[in-house]
């Protein structure tokens, strides 16, 4: 919707869509410039938070896993990361192979779902995905395959498609066997050729020339593309632990928003996800993928966010090659978990979600029980910087008409592809008499 | 379908878990919080029965079965908005035409909705609501086994 009189022009979204959850967005332009920008978003308060208090810290990566309908791995790997931390266990580099190919199947479900059903459509004058897939089956059908090869991944390892199962701190319940493992190749190798083909479709796009000015923010692999470990690291020589990253950020209430902003250092607002990850982690990219991101025609760091469904699209290869290379190495965790041993003490654990960095802070009694719970997702991470981003777009384009301007600045939030999760799901129903 | 921790957000939920508890032969999938993840999951099936919480305006606790007909999935029809705006990325009747249109969808597909009231952040079933879910298992009980 958009309104306006005069030199006065508001351009408002009240429902995002094609957003994880809800949101809107309102833009003030006075006098040829852009004034106020504002994305509102409706993200679950601390309740989660406060519901993990006096619980058993052996519970956190379930329940944390139900904050998210998308990304239930990543909340289950930052939630055992900390917990870990708090009481001093390391795990086996078998269950840290197995935890990252789980993590695999769950980035390659998610971002073929962001590139082929939310984001691609932008790009392509459909009105969704439903209109894309009427005027390109093919294309469709293929990220849906992309879709379900993550599922399998998720199902063999996790135990079930959609919300895993067998996450637990220290490890695993249950080893996968062997023979499953290894059937995940076959469909994984097509799904490493779909993302290569998937990348050379979205670098055929057409881009709207707007660069940013980011702070990036993203964990740095230890010789591998980061997932589920890496020091917090930035474009601008931050190099911390992930206990010594939680430090440093604070969460700050805004009123329009039950969503907390963060910010690095109490004032530096910063960006995580694809095109943080790429620009501090390029180097580290399996082979594939940075051949993919050459011929794509993608430098070492990437400001423009509308290609960052060519960086996420790098990422899919990224993580189909990964997968593979785990599924053929994969030896069974025996025993699947490391013993845990309950005792007092504070951890923090950081870990890619596909939509950037998602860190848990926990504290724990010697009972195991949680007396603090802080949970601090990519999406509250980034909104200072999508906003920054709306301003720039809608500054640009400020000679469009109103339904372009409009199209323009939702599309400048869909490029980080927030999570404003955990609305409630219910569906509204209007009974139609004829 | 649903969130047990937005109140009656989970009666779907809960609908699952009795079915999956009683009924011979039944795999639980979910819970499942967006739509989008029943592309994959549902796929060529002759009937889905999908569980979730609805808000209709009638009285809380009450339940409906709402048939997703060819003329929903265009947008025609009777459940939501056609996969516009929604609290997921694409709502169920969006997902539903977007399986048409790849060739994947159900055959039929069935959505038994309790009405809620409470969908704040908590756990929980309102009481209308918790009495309401034997009889909307009933419903499941009856579609996926008629002869049962």
């Amino acid at each position: 919707m958009t309104h306006g009189s005069g030199s006065h022009r508001t351009i408002a979204v009240e429902g995002l869509s094609r957003v994880e959850g809800e949101g809107s967005l309102r833009v003030d332009v006075r006098d040829g410039v852009v004034e106020d920008v504002a994305l509102t978003i409706f993200e679950p308060p601390r309740f989660f938070e406060a519901l993990l208090q006096g619980r058993a810290a052996a519970e956190a990566p379930d329940i944390t896993a139900r904050i998210c309908g998308i990304c239930p791995v990543a909340y289950q790997m930052s939630a055992c990361a900390a917990v870990e931390d708090a009481v001093g266990v390391r795990v086996g580099h078998r269950v840290t192979a197995l935890r990252r190919l789980l993590y695999c199947g769950e980035w390659i479900q998610s971002h073929a779902l962001h590139i082929y059903l939310l984001h691609a459509p932008d790009f392509l004058g459909c009105a969704d995905a439903v209109e894309l897939a009427e005027r390109d089956r093919a294309a469709v059908q293929r990220g849906l395959d992309l879709k379900k090869t993550g599922n399998l991944v998720m199902e063999t390892v996790g135990g079930r498609a959609v919300h895993p199962v067998n996450v637990k701190v220290g490890g695993f319940y249950r080893a996968p066997d062997p023979a499953d493992v290894a059937a995940l190749a076959g469909p994984l190798e097509r799904a490493r050729d779909a993302a290569l083909a998937t990348v050379s479709w979205v670098a055929g796009f057409d881009f709207p020339d707007v660069e940013g000015e980011y702070r990036f923010v993203a964990l740095r692999g230890d010789g591998r593309y980061p997932m589920e470990s890496g020091r917090v690291t930035s474009s601008d020589g931050l190099d911390v632990t992930a206990g010594g990253f939680a430090d440093r950020v604070v969460e700050e209430h805004v009123a329009r928003s039950t969503a907390l902003h963060a910010r690095l250092d109490g004032r530096l607002e910063y960006l995580t996800g694809p095109l943080a990850r790429y620009a501090l982690n390029a180097d580290q990219l399996p082979e594939v993928a940075r051949r993919a991101a050459a011929d794509a025609g993608l430098g070492p760091v990437c400001t423009n966010p509308f290609r960052s469904i060519v960086v996420r699209a790098v990422e899919l290869v990224a993580a189909c090659a990964e997968a593979l290379r785990l599924v053929l190495a994969y030896e069974p965790p025996d025993p699947p978990a490391a013993p845990v041993g309950w005792r007092a003490g504070v951890g923090t654990g950081a870990t890619e979600a596909p939509r950037g960095l998602l860190f848990h802070r926990y504290g724990l009694d010697d009972a195991g029980l949680i007396t603090s719970a802080r949970i601090v997702p990519p999406t509250s991470q980034n909104q200072l910087t999508i906003e920054a981003d709306l301003r720039r777009v809608a500054q640009a384009g400020l000679a469009l008409p109103d339904d372009q301007l409009t199209w323009r600045c939702e599309q400048a939030v869909r490029n980080h592809d927030p999570c404003i999760s955990c609305a409630a799901h219910f569906l509204d129903v209007t009974v139609v008499h004829r | 379908m649903g969130s047990e921790y937005r109140r009656d957000d989970g009666a779907g939920v809960a609908v699952a878990e009795e079915v999956a508890r009683t009924c011979p032969h039944v795999t639980r999938l979910g819970p499942i919080g967006e739509p989008l993840d029943l592309l994959g999951l549902w796929d060529g099936a002759d009937l889905a029965v999908v569980a979730d919480a609805v808000r209709s305006g009638a009285e809380p606790g009450t339940v409906q079965l709402i048939e997703l007909s060819e003329a929903a999935g265009t947008g025609q029809g009777s459940v939501g908005p056609p996969g516009t705006t929604s609290t997921h990325g694409i709502g169920l009747t969006g997902v539903l035409r977007l399986a048409r249109a790849v060739g994947s969808a159900p055959r039929r597909v069935v959505v038994v909705g309790i009405e809620g009231s409470e969908f704040g952040n908590g756990v929980g079933l309102s009481p209308a609501v918790e009495r309401a879910v034997p009889h909307a298992v009933g419903h499941v009980r009856d579609l996926v086994d008629p002869a049962g």
